[in-house]
């Protein structure tokens, strides 16, 4: 069996569009006379994913990220280039890859609404074809493992967002994917879910050796979970490295964003090495720190000894500020 | 011969789990179906004074081969299928639209094979309900339903009268992979149904051309047979009848293969 779960050669994806033309003439002209667009969404893609490799997915909205990985799940056809995933093509075998795959799209819900989670664990188990006993026993470990035991028989629209993000992860676990798409699985959640969906992951690529292929906007998914990047940016591939890299170079600003008690004097600020004011509107004010020049621990001690604070919290900087600064250093 | 037994007993066993979960998923909406039902009694309560009038009350009249209890329980029969069929073409249409479509194509399963295991399921039950809504209205006004064998023609012909109407739709329905909205041409398809299908009106009662042209449509195989057949068992063949119906579902099938194909090879998925 090949090492390689998942290889591209130039995999590329050409939307065409139709142009609506502004206003009410514009859309008479349109009826008349349609105009078409060509949308390049992912341009030329070449990579490798080995198995067991967690790879983060990471680029700005619209960055292609999400065509990409509907591609490699065979729900879309490329426009050209090549795709070999756990060495099917998936556009043209995927009902045949769909058994070992598995993916979860954060922001669509495959559990049915309006049942509890439990109706779609056995519906997935009948899809999957799964034998009925080692299902049982499948099934029970992921409900321990992920808490799911007094979410089972609420019908989905009742629960939290967490609760339910849960059982979407858990639900793609059950047919033991040897490759999983995680399509910003942990978008809107609270820090602590995040950080018990992160360890959960984690977990079962260590024991199943899952492939785990992952997008997200969150630098926390990535610094904790992947041990490589793929940076893309306008459907290309803008940076390719392992993640140690990533947080040496790019992920190593960090963001510490103050509410304080009274106004902002900026004299008080300490002219520390490594920090730099980044907005200041009114009592809340945004510093950045360069942790290769000096350590949140130092610059937190000395603002709480300079002001009162009513609130801190630290942050990674933004996904498209990752974006700009690897651009600004040559794409590394 | 055996992998092949195997194989296709894997599918069933899918499509009943699709079955069961759409089940459950029906008897969530509890509200949407008195509504349905209630709407239902109305309208049939409306068309039983219309015919009475039609008919002067006379219940041993006979027009075009219906008396007026016939014409009422055909009504019945047509009300029960027109309303059991899901309304396939705005799920289809949300699920290419919203980008959902995707949750369905990452399993190993056949797009439209699901959505027919689901459809089915949901057409067999609301059929069921709404036959039996109909039938208190019916009974009341028009006397019991004494059709004898005409019973068995009706359900035999009602499977593949809702298989024939799930392809129609599905055919509607696929447009969506192409144009924005499929509303107006399902709004159509519907309106066809009503009249050259013979859900108002038994095609007997149609002018002569038009009954012509209706015999060369797939609609009146979806509800004019197994209603007419239902209440005049044996007029005419039930073997030509199925026939005309496998006919139907095999073209109807074959457009639709082959619109999926074509269309999934060129979807754009939105959102996520």
């Amino acid at each position: 069996m090949t090492m390689v779960a998942l290889q591209t050669h130039a995999l590329s994806k050409i939307f065409t569009v139709k142009q609506k033309r502004a206003g009410l003439t514009g859309s008479i002209r349109s009826l008349i006379k349609p105009q078409w667009e060509e949308k390049i969404a992912v341009k030329g893609i070449d990579l490798t994913v080995q198995r067991g490799e967690m790879v983060a997915f990471l680029g700005p909205n619209g960055a292609g990220k999400s065509t990409t990985i509907k591609m490699l799940t065979g729900i879309l056809h490329p426009s050209s280039g090549e795709a070999q995933v756990l060495g099917l093509t998936p556009w043209r075998e995927r009902a045949k890859l769909a058994y070992r795959i598995g993916a979860v799209f954060g922001q669509k819900s495959q559990l049915w609404y309006h049942l509890p989670p439990i109706d779609t664990f056995d519906l997935i188990s009948r899809i999957y074809e799964l034998d009925r006993s080692e299902y049982a026993a499948r099934r029970n470990d992921l409900i321990e493992r992920f808490e799911l035991g007094p979410y089972l028989n609420i019908p989905v629209r009742k629960l939290s967002l967490g609760e339910r993000m849960r059982c979407e992860i858990a639900v793609s676990f059950l047919h033991r994917p040897q490759l999983l798409f995680l399509d910003e699985p942990t978008i809107g959640l609270d820090v602590v879910v995040k950080q018990r969906i992160r360890e959960l992951i984690r977990e079962v690529n260590k024991e199943e050796g899952t492939t785990v292929f992952l997008t997200s906007h969150d630098a926390g998914d990535v610094e904790e979970l992947c041990s490589r990047a793929v940076v893309i940016h306008h459907g290309g591939i803008l940076l390719d490295a392992p993640v140690d890299r990533l947080k040496r170079e790019v992920l190593s600003r960090k963001i510490i964003s103050l509410t304080l008690a009274s106004g902002f004097d900026p004299t008080m600020l300490p002219s520390q090495v490594g920090t730099e004011v980044l907005k200041v509107e009114g009592r809340r004010v945004k510093i950045a720190v360069d942790l290769q020049q000096t350590d949140i621990e130092a610059v937190l001690g000395s603002l709480i000894g300079r002001f009162r604070l009513e609130d801190v919290t630290v942050e990674d900087p933004p996904m498209e500020e990752i974006i700009t600064h690897i651009y600004g250093s040559g794409g590394g | 011969m055996n992998a092949m037994n195997a194989m296709n007993a894997m599918k069933l066993m899918k499509a009943a789990a699709v079955a069961r979960i759409t089940w459950r998923q029906q008897l969530a909406y509890k509200t949407d179906f008195l509504m349905r039902s209630s709407f239902l009694l109305l309208i049939l309560f409306v068309f039983v004074q219309l015919w009475g009038a039609a008919y002067q009350g006379d219940t041993t009249r006979v027009i075009n081969g219906y008396t007026l209890k016939q014409i009422i329980w055909y009504l019945v029969f047509t009300e029960a299928i027109t309303m059991a069929v899901p309304a396939l073409c705005g799920l289809i249409e949300n699920e290419v639209k919203s980008g959902d479509i995707a949750i369905r194509l990452i399993r190993p399963f056949s797009y439209v094979g699901y959505h027919y295991s689901s459809y089915l399921a949901e057409a067999i039950f609301r059929f069921f309900i709404h036959l039996a809504i109909g039938s208190i209205i019916a009974w009341t006004f028009a006397g019991p339903p004494s059709f004898g064998v005409g019973w068995a023609g009706l359900f035999a012909l009602t499977l593949g009268a809702i298989t024939i109407a799930f392809l129609l739709n599905m055919i509607v329905a696929l447009c969506a992979f192409w144009v924005e909205e499929t509303r107006g041409m399902e709004f159509v398809l519907h309106k066809l149904q009503f009249t050259v299908g013979g859900m108002l009106l038994p095609l007997d009662l149609m002018p002569e051309w038009l009954q012509r042209i209706c015999a060369w449509m797939p609609f009146q195989a979806m509800l004019y047979f197994p209603a007419r057949t239902a209440v005049n068992y044996g007029e005419a063949s039930l073997l030509q009848q199925f026939g005309i119906q496998a006919a139907w579902i095999v073209v109807l099938a074959a457009a639709v293969m082959f619109m999926y194909r074509r269309g999934v090879a060129k979807l754009h998925v939105n959102g996520g």
